[in-house]
């Protein structure tokens, strides 16, 4: 049973990144990653607006399902404006090439949703916003489209696929924004449990290309 | 600058950091270790992407059209205030070789990040973050200097911003991301050609093995802020 879901999910797999040559013509080609350039190097507002039309219902989902303490639903609107205001005026630093308009877009609403909440339960100014984090240094290295697509294909195809138990446990980090802890507890599992499924699902996505933590006594805490 | 590393943050801590759930201190760790990882940061961009892709699975909140066209409208009255454009998301060149958030937290204290002898071979500089868990500091050891003997109250996160040290296990080198946990017992001593320093995130003092420990104040307190 098991071997057999995975043998599906590596044939879809396979096919994906076989799908990902062919396309490959050095550009990434989907409408809202096009126009999301276009917003950045044209300030096309046209572009614009159907990007908006497109995420802000999204934005308000994603918006919607956080579960952080302190959050309450009157703050999606301002998520979803705060989000969008941004993505018109980062635009221009958009690289197609390392990832699509929606991870992109993603990765500013992750942000925006986290700075939001730190500044309603923090009096003081904060030195950081959660997008300091992820700055790039300066001599970047470059990333190959082609790889940067397969990984997305292999979250696409593999993402459905996985245990109830450990999507369960993504999607309330992802989308309820809850850390290993909260998910632990709320799922009555001890916390190294989460965090195997955790790991356990990255493993079946095979996405993982770093090398692994090397200090085994620090693993299951 | 980037080298390939041998100490990396475990994956489910990149997946919190990735959601936006890892606390604060623990994230200007990671951060600071990506400056150096190249490996790290192009596996974020993959986990970035479960994020992206459980968002645009959702079901999206019907909105009708009316309520999308005065929402656009609002934000393009934000985006007309010429001021509030950017063009380019370039930052101020970072000349200290430090990573970005390091940067930024340095020139936040301004004055008041001053150094604190802790003993003759190691200063301290601690940040301000905005948080209460974790005392975030710089740890400096000068050229061969020792460290007391120590085991851990809480979790510490160190990263190598500059030089080498090494412990009893192994040496870590500049971008080396390492976890301590209580029951870790080490002594970290600076590399004999020049000075280490490190950033650290320390969730409660250390436990110093001398017995004598309790004389040496300063290391017995932390001081989030």
């Amino acid at each position: 049973m098991f071997l057999k879901k995975e043998e599906i999910v590596d044939k879809q797999t396979e096919k994906n990144s076989r799908v990902a040559v062919l396309n490959l013509a050095g550009k990434r080609s989907d409408q809202w990653s096009l126009m999301l350039v276009s917003v950045g190097e044209n300030r096309d507002r046209q572009a614009f607006a159907q990007l908006f039309k497109h995420f802000a219902p999204l934005l308000k989902s994603f918006a919607q399902a956080s579960r952080h303490e302190g959050w309450f639903p009157g703050l999606s609107e301002d998520l979803v404006q705060e989000v969008m205001i941004k993505v018109w005026q980062k635009a221009a630093g958009y690289n197609p090439e390392k990832a699509s308009a929606t991870t992109w877009i993603y990765t500013v609403a992750r942000n925006c949703r986290i700075d939001m909440l730190r500044r309603k339960s923090n009096t003081q100014h904060l030195p950081l916003e959660n997008e300091d984090f992820w700055h790039e240094p300066d001599e970047e290295t470059p990333v190959t489209l082609l790889r940067q697509k397969r990984s997305e294909e292999k979250v696409q195809a593999s993402l459905a696929q996985l245990p109830k138990e450990q999507d369960e446990i993504l999607r309330k980090v992802y989308l309820e924004g809850k850390s290993h802890a909260e998910a632990s507890n709320e799922l009555g599992l001890p916390l190294g449990t989460v965090k195997s499924r955790v790991r356990l699902a990255l493993q079946k996505m095979q996405i993982l290309v770093a090398p692994e933590f090397q200090d085994e006594l620090l693993n299951d805490h | 600058m980037t080298t390939k590393l041998n100490y990396h943050p475990d994956k489910a801590m990149l997946v919190e950091f990735s959601a936006g759930t890892l606390e604060t201190a623990p994230s200007i760790c990671i951060s600071a270790h990506l400056h150096f990882c190249e490996a790290c940061r192009t596996e974020l961009l993959s986990l970035n992407e479960i994020g992206a892709q459980l968002m645009s699975e959702a079901t999206p909140v019907p909105v009708d059209d009316a309520a999308l066209e005065s929402a656009l409208d609002a934000v393009m009255a934000v985006i007309d205030q010429p001021q509030r454009v950017e063009t380019a998301v370039k930052d101020q060149p970072n000349k200290s070789g430090f990573p970005f958030s390091i940067s930024k937290l340095i020139a936040n204290a301004e004055s008041t990040l001053t150094w604190k002898r802790l003993t003759s071979s190691v200063d301290i500089a601690q940040f301000k973050t905005g948080q209460k868990a974790f005392e975030v500091a710089l740890h400096k050891i000068c050229a061969g200097g020792k460290t007391p003997k120590h085991d851990h109250n809480g979790v510490e996160y160190t990263v190598v911003l500059k030089g080498s040290f090494s412990d009893e296990r192994a040496v870590y080198k500049e971008g080396d991301f390492l976890m301590r946990q209580p029951g870790d017992v080490h002594q970290p001593m600076g590399a004999q050609n020049g000075e280490c320093i490190c950033l650290s995130a320390l969730a409660a003092p250390i436990k110093l093995s001398n017995p004598l420990g309790f004389l040496m104040r300063p290391w017995l307190r932390i001081n989030p802020m």
